[in-house]
């Protein structure tokens, strides 16, 4: 062993100069994948000249037109009328009033996100309850053909949603549920269980059987120590699983823009559709990504622990 | 109860329920596919054609250039997110101060909705106000181009976003993989005086490709799949350069309400994913068997 040889550190322990190197490149390539989510929030403030002049501004004044758009309809009016009118009250008025437009009402975007509330709470709500006994069956009983069940239920991920979507939508039409909240919640139930099983499978494998039978053995029937024992074990997996359907429900797309139109019709099929005067009303659409999104940003820093199990079923568990 | 009930009770709903809204569906529309069904001309009687459609697919040039344009796309998309979720890994995976902070942000574009960051890239995309020709140019100055509105370029604007987002799945899967290495491989190779890079083609890469191909399984399906962000990005335009499969099963089924021909579009396309889904399985397992 010669005596020049470095001790100071393990030689697994990455050398302080390539983990400079390493934060540096990450450093670079947050710097630009980062770029369209502060444009998002840049655009939210801007006002509509603002938002689309060449070349794009950095630096403006901030406005909150974009917000007031996207919470009201507007008209446009003579200047004569305009005039006639008394002075603006408040101050979302005053904006509007600068585009020689009066608020005509509020627009549909607050009943498209209680609806996206709605429709998300409700199926995670079911898949997540579905999904748990489901789970605890699977983990813990011999069910004939587990196996083949359990990737039937995988598979279910596997169809394309738009080739599922005509069948569905035939159906639907059938049954009533095109366009109401009770066939969304259904769908996004059934969209989200695969995900919920296999997820939280993994989460009641990891209990140990023993725990239950100990409870068995205390006089507890199974039904009691799955309700007393297994459920508050398996809390947080059961938290992380819903986080996860809840995002899925949320985010969701192509089942919205097809099977619904008006009721029940959720923001990503909506935010797409605001428009201004000549085209789409980047600062409103970029406002109501902004409040779109955020909920999603803050749920993925809460689950930043169980990502990896929940993009891959399970699969993966680090 | 016995543990037989509750194993029944616990697992019928749920199975039930994708029996209704998954498997009813999917035996229906193989039965439409073998027919002249139009979903908006109702009353009439439905007829049996057969094999027209199956037969109409397959030989269709507009379908073998549907497929082109996907195949062009899985191909690209694949190799893109593979080797920057590859490198992005290997980087986060020296530990350096901040790196889990860092793991968050990289991730976050894959939370969010693409079809609604979809929209908003179209802002990006703008040729005179957006921010992506702006920084282009300012590296190299190409005039005003449009990134959606150009047959050439239109390909590539898909592809681009759906890197962005989606390149950090494969980086946390490969991350699981790098994880998973245990030290005394390292140590081993250390005391037999391998150099870095043997440690990296002899340990680390093997390591990690189940993982890098667990990940690239995932988003082969998915992409094959792949609607809401091109929907909302360029809607399969211009003409007709990003009309992936599930694009031109939805023009076809809910803009031409052809719902025979689209039923047989869409038992294709599964049985497609649900093969090539299949063959990959073994191949991966018989990679982790080594």
């Amino acid at each position: 062993m010669s005596h020049s040889l470095d001790t100071s550190r393990s030689p697994l322990e990455p050398s302080s100069r390539s983990k400079k190197i390493a934060a540096v490149l990450i450093i670079l390539y947050v710097l630009i994948t980062i770029i369209p989510l502060l444009l998002i929030v840049m655009t939210a403030f801007k006002s509509v000249p603002d938002a689309i002049t060449y070349p794009p501004k950095l630096i403006f004044k901030p406005s909150l037109e974009g917000f007031v758009n996207l919470f009201t309809q507007r008209t446009r009016q003579p200047k004569a009328y305009l005039e006639s009118l008394p002075p603006a009250a408040t101050w979302y008025e005053k904006i509007v009033r600068k585009r020689q437009m009066v608020i005509a009402g509020p627009s549909r975007f607050f009943h498209r996100f209680v609806n996206s509330i709605a429709i998300g709470f409700g199926s995670t709500f079911f898949s997540v309850f579905l999904g748990t006994l489901a789970a605890y069956g699977f983990s813990r009983f011999r069910i004939p053909a587990k196996d083949d069940l359990l990737f039937f239920i995988l598979s279910t991920r596997m169809f394309p949603p738009i080739a599922a979507a005509v069948p569905i939508f035939l159906m639907y039409r059938t049954l009533g549920l095109n366009d109401t909240y009770l066939g969304m919640i259904t769908l996004y139930t059934v969209v989200n269980l695969s995900l919920s099983v296999w997820l939280l499978k993994g989460f009641i494998d990891e209990i140990p059987k023993e725990y239950e039978e100990a409870a068995m053995v205390d006089g507890y029937s199974r039904l009691s120590a799955f309700f007393k024992v297994i459920l508050p074990e398996a809390a947080a997996g059961i938290a992380a699983t819903a986080i996860f359907c809840l995002i899925f429900a949320w985010n969701e797309y192509a089942f919205a823009i097809l099977l619904t139109f008006r009721e029940a019709q959720t923001l990503p099929p909506f935010i797409p559709t605001i428009i201004g005067e000549g085209g789409l009303d980047w600062p409103a659409i970029s406002a109501a990504t902004m409040i779109f999104l955020l909920p999603v940003v803050v749920f993925t820093i809460l689950l930043r622990k169980h990502l990896l199990r929940g993009i891959t079923f399970g699969a993966v568990r680090r | 109860m016995s543990d037989r009930a509750i194993a029944w009770l616990f697992t019928a709903p749920t199975l039930i329920l994708l029996l209704f809204i998954n498997i009813y569906p999917l035996i229906w529309s193989v039965y439409l596919s073998f027919t002249n069904y139009k979903a908006n001309r109702r009353g009439v009687e439905i007829a049996w054609v057969g094999l027209k459609w199956y037969k109409k697919i397959l030989t269709d040039e507009d379908v073998w250039a549907n497929l082109q344009v996907t195949a062009h796309f899985l191909f690209w998309t694949i190799l893109l997110q593979g080797l920057i979720g590859l490198s992005l890994a290997l980087l986060l995976n020296k530990k350096f101060k901040g790196h889990e902070v860092f793991t968050t942000i990289v991730v976050l574009p894959m939370m969010l909705s693409p079809a609604v960051v979809g929209v908003f890239w179209t802002y990006i995309y703008q040729p005179q106000a957006g921010i992506f020709n702006y920084i282009i140019n300012f590296f190299h100055d190409f005039g005003e181009f449009s990134m959606i509105a150009d047959v050439s370029l239109a390909p590539w604007s898909i592809i681009i976003v759906d890197t962005w987002i989606w390149s950090p799945f494969v980086m946390l899967l490969c991350l699981a993989g790098l994880r998973s290495i245990p030290d005394y491989l390292y140590e081993a190779a250390e005391v037999d005086r391998a150099s870095k890079w043997q440690q990296f083609i002899h340990i680390t890469l093997p390591s990690v490709l189940p993982f890098l191909m667990l990940a690239i399984l995932f988003r082969g399906i998915e992409n094959f799949k792949m609607f809401d962000m091109v929907n909302e990005l360029t809607g399969g335009g211009p003409g007709s350069v990003t009309e992936l499969a599930s694009i031109h099963l939805k023009r076809a089924a809910f803009e031409k309400w052809r719902t025979g021909y689209s039923s047989a579009f869409a038992v294709i396309l599964f049985v497609t994913v649900f093969g090539a889904g299949n063959i990959y399985v073994k191949f991966l397992n018989r990679i982790k068997e080594k």
